[in-house]
């Protein structure tokens, strides 16, 4: 028995060292790859005969073909290199218009600040507000234009996605803690300096001034009622030129901020696609140092500090201007990918949705917190609600799945609630239309959101680190810390920066109309003429 | 008061930053950074805000 068992283990092993040893099947013949094209198999390419071409094309199935195709050299025909070249070009072109697109869908933003801002001031500054929100555009434009650009974007290197900004390669460094960190850019002077005069360093230029201005106008509703005209044209040209670019640059120019993560090995670094803290945040944290220096408008607090509210004039336009920044919002966050052709691009449709989800979000968390409150589901405050969670989703956007959307949105919008309340309540700092918190509070948020909900689905590569973007509820807490990063940046240094700037406008210039002309209305002391003129208006203080 | 409140509020990113060069563990720099962060609002809302107060225009 023992020797049959002995036997049989023997067989089993032998077997055994048999498979492991067994030469593997022969390999099954790969079928043949595609033959190799070459320039003589172009010449056979059937197109469109130009007999049928001139009958003209309704259905458009003739017309794009290969004889669209630019010929380097018409002697030789279409060639190899005429296909690679024009589909190389056609990549970037895609990316071009996506790009300028949503830039210009992000300057019509303007309008919509301008409107949600007026709507919420009294009839009798209506000019004033207005040409402050019109001309913040200009005023920015040209200051980002002189400096700004080339502080933020100035060393930010080439964007593959706009077929490389090479000329953008000058950051100034310094060594912190023995690494080699930017601290801001040198090349973009008057988009001539440096070799700047190049079509992908316009389309950098056009996208990243918007947002800038975006900022500028979000301080221009916290000063509302009150701010002097030639105040606001320093105090925006000097967060054009300086604030807003410096922080831009740390964060998506190159900066220590976003080289956190490959420097320091704090997750990707500061991580911020569209800007919660790039654009929201410096704009609320503007709004917040210029609101303390300016005070309170008159008669928005009693002796004994019990907030009045001062109710705005025009709901209608208010409801409307946050449709115009939604639909902006469209441009802002999905055209933060600087294109939709190529590796990782096709995220915008993603980006979008999160959008538009945390949005819905943030007015629904904002109109049932003052339902269940006040008794009833305030207008203007379920309008910045639907604000509040745009901008908190404008950070992660990109980084968080649908259901992360809604939440982000939703906390954003009962946040901005008790924001406001905290604002006029506690600090009795008067911000008109909310802007401290609708933007800065919910700025700051969006940013720490990035470090808790990104789902490590987008993002290989970010900030030089491999992999992609996770957040403290995805397993990286270190992501976290380089968020928290960002915001003691804002709260520390662009605070304190801004506050400075402003405080030396309130020296130099005087931020603050006089008590007549306060309580008459600006617009005619400060412009010249009433924003309705055909209405007759009661001054109240 | 302003001017302390704007130290204190500039001292919280220095605090925040220098978390980079004095610890490399996640925990340490994350308990800094948010010490450099309250830091900074309380200078903002706790001393600088509180000092525009004592001489808000609705108190004359």
């Amino acid at each position: 028995m023992k020797r049959y068992l002995a036997l049989l283990i023997l067989t089993l092993f032998a077997a055994s060292l048999g498979m492991a040893q067994a030469p593997a099947a022969a390999p099954v013949a790969a079928p043949p790859g595609p033959a190799a094209i070459t320039d003589a198999d172009l010449k056979n390419v059937d197109v469109p005969k130009m007999e049928l071409r001139v009958k003209g094309d309704p259905d458009g199935s003739l017309t794009g073909n290969a004889s669209d195709i630019v010929v380097a050299d018409s002697k030789k025909g279409l060639a190899i290199s005429d296909v690679l070249n024009q589909v190389g070009q056609n990549r970037v072109a895609i990316n071009f218009t996506w790009t300028l697109i949503a830039g210009f869908l992000v300057m019509f933003m303007q309008a919509g600040f301008a409107i949600v801002e007026t709507g919420l001031c009294r009839a009798k500054n209506a000019n004033h507000t207005m040409m402050m929100n019109f001309m913040v555009y200009g005023v920015g434009l040209f200051a980002y234009y002189l400096i700004g650009f080339t502080i933020q974007m100035g060393g930010v290197g080439a964007v593959a996605n706009l077929g490389g900004t090479a000329p953008l390669n000058a950051e100034y460094t310094i060594s912190l803690f023995g690494k080699t960190v930017g601290l801001f850019g040198q090349h973009g002077g008057f988009l001539m300096q440096g070799g700047t005069y190049d079509v992908g360093v316009m389309v950098m230029f056009l996208f990243q001034m918007v947002f800038m201005d975006t900022t500028t106008t979000i301080v221009t509703g916290s000063a509302a009622e009150r701010w002097k005209f030639a105040a606001f044209i320093v105090s925006t040209f000097l967060l054009g030129a300086f604030i807003y670019p410096l922080f831009g640059n740390w964060a998506w120019g190159g900066g220590w901020l976003a080289t956190l993560g490959a420097n320091f090995g704090l997750g990707h670094g500061y991580v911020d696609f569209a800007g919660s803290g790039v654009v929201h945040s410096v704009g609320g944290i503007t709004a917040l140092a210029v609101s303390m220096i300016i005070g309170p408008r008159l008669g928005k607090f009693t002796r004994d500090g019990k907030p009045n509210a001062i109710v705005g004039h025009d709901i209608v336009l208010v409801l409307t201007g946050c449709f115009i920044l939604a639909f902006g919002w469209f441009g802002f966050n999905p055209g933060s990918t600087l294109g939709s052709s190529g590796p990782g691009n096709l995220r915008f449709a993603t980006v979008a949705v999160n959008t538009m989800l945390a949005g819905m979000a943030g007015g629904f968390g904002a109109m049932f917190y003052m339902w269940i409150r006040y008794g009833k589901p305030d207008a203007s405050m379920s309008g910045n609600g639907f604000l509040a969670g745009l901008v908190a989703i404008t950070a992660p956007c990109a980084f968080v799945n649908p259901v992360s959307a809604c939440i982000i949105g939703l906390i954003a919008g009962i946040l901005v609630c008790l924001s406001v309340e905290f604002v006029d309540k506690i600090l009795k700092v008067d911000d008109p239309v909310g802007a401290i918190s609708v933007h800065g509070t919910n700025g700051l948020f969006g940013v720490i959101a990035v470090g808790l909900f990104s789902d490590g689905t987008y993002g290989g590569g970010w900030g030089g680190v491999s992999g992609n973007v996770r957040g403290l509820f995805y397993g990286d807490a270190s992501q976290l810390v380089a968020q928290l990063m960002g915001v003691a940046t804002l709260l520390g240094f662009v605070f304190t920066l801004s506050f400075v700037f402003n405080w030396l406008v309130d020296v130099v210039i005087g931020q603050r109309v006089g008590a007549k002309a306060e309580v008459e209305g600006l617009d005619l002391p400060e412009m010249g003429a009433l924003g309705y003129p055909e209405f007759e208006l009661k001054a109240r203080a | 008061m302003i001017l302390v409140g704007l130290l204190m509020t500039l001292l919280g990113f220095v605090l925040a930053l220098l978390s980079l060069g004095m610890t490399s563990s996640v925990g340490g720099r994350m308990v800094m950074v948010l010490a450099g962060i309250a830091l900074s609002l309380i200078g903002i809302l706790g001393v600088m805000n509180r000092a525009y107060l004592k001489n808000a225009i609705w108190r004359k």
